[in-house]
């Protein structure tokens, strides 16, 4: 039996765990994360996509301490600098320091590079649907930074919080075949594999091991959130959480069995070549080339 | 007791001992988007916090 005073009370498993406990704790769960779901091979070469916010901050650190248990694997670190004015500028810093600190090999690419404007001139007008056009602007950004460190998985921050959010925010849309290929099963896809480590850790838990490893750094939030579905749906679960603890896990079980029921019964778009661009999508043109043309890029 | 905020900002709450649970509650947080330190070190949300502490709120930034 543990004397020392807790730092949380995780409301979910009922339990109180001191400083130390609460360290071993975490890094025992996301090794399992790993292992059981099988994110990581040997050889692997890990693309950490290190935002400087506080959950790839913390994948980052996890990842260093949980490499020598993980065979012959390797760790990159890569930036995507959207360019937007009184948010990024910190979070880079932040990336570029910690990387410094760890000896992770760091990349940093730009919207302004590889798109030719930053996210804040490209969203003049469109602001109401800023998360979409930096997601699929993000995602195509890091995987041309993965393609070019030579990675062979890509690791993101998401973590239970934002994992449960996802689930219920595609059945509010009735977005099934979402719900189901956002899944660890993202190496059916072309692109390099995604893995999320932090699935199974809350935002909670993930901001205190920060604050107890001296790596917490107060940074603003994106200020185009407030335009966001996730905010609403964030606000609703949190609340739900709180009064019915474990509820978030439930909606990650809920993902889980619909998966399993799913499985072989959902037709999927078959994946080929973008008409504009040759990235593999699932239609004639890939989602960024549709952007762009949108855009007048 | 001292609270300061997450703006920064310090309000004086006149409170005997109270969970911390409570003191978020009065102040319309809800405990899991907060972190809470008494008199510089984390506490969990049921720890007993007394008239004489300081208690400082950080809240844990979305948005990555």
């Amino acid at each position: 039996m543990c004397v020392e005073p807790a730092v949380i009370y995780l409301r979910y498993a009922k339990r109180h765990l001191c400083r130390a406990h609460l360290i071993e704790d975490i890094e025992q769960r996301v090794l399992s994360t790993v292992e059981n779901k099988k994110l990581i091979s040997t050889g692997d070469r890990i693309a950490v996509a290190l935002s400087g916010g506080k959950d790839s901050t913390a994948l980052l650190i996890l990842l260093c301490r949980l490499l020598p248990a993980l065979k012959d694997v390797s760790l990159v670190a890569i930036t995507i600098d959207e360019g937007i004015t009184s948010y990024r500028e910190d979070t880079v810093h932040s990336a570029e320091d910690l990387t410094r600190r760890l000896g992770i090999e760091h990349h940093c690419i730009s919207f302004t590079e590889q798109f030719g404007d930053p996210l804040d001139d490209l969203l003049k007008g469109r602001e109401s649907q800023a998360c979409s056009i930096c997601g699929i602007l993000r995602k195509k950004a890091l995987n041309i930074g993965a393609h070019r460190v030579g990675a062979t998985k890509l690791a993101t921050g998401h973590n239970l919080d934002d994992e449960a959010q996802s689930v219920l925010m595609n059945v509010l849309r009735g977005d099934l075949p979402r719900l189901v290929r956002n899944s660890g099963n993202d190496s059916q896809s072309a692109f390099i594999q995604r893995i999320k480590p932090l699935a199974y850790i809350s935002e909670k838990e993930i901001a205190t091991y920060l604050i107890l490893n001296d790596a917490w750094k107060n940074l603003p939030e994106c200020p185009y959130t407030r335009y966001a579905l996730r905010r609403e749906v964030r606000t609703m679960l949190t609340t739900l959480e709180y009064r019915y603890p474990g509820t978030m896990l439930r909606l990650m079980e809920s993902k889980r069995k619909i998966e399993y029921y799913c499985a072989g019964s959902m037709v999927c778009e078959p994946i080929r070549g973008c008409r504009e661009c040759g990235d593999p999508c699932s239609g004639d043109i890939c989602q960024v080339c549709l952007l762009r043309r949108s855009l007048g890029l | 007791m001292k609270i300061i905020l997450p703006d920064q900002s310090i309000q004086t709450l006149d409170r005997g001992s109270t969970p911390v649970e409570n003191v978020l509650s009065d102040l319309g947080i809800n405990s899991l988007e907060v972190i809470v330190s008494r008199n510089g070190k984390l506490v969990s949300e049921d720890t007993v916090v007394g008239a004489d502490d300081e208690i400082r709120i950080i809240r844990i930034a979305h948005g990555g």
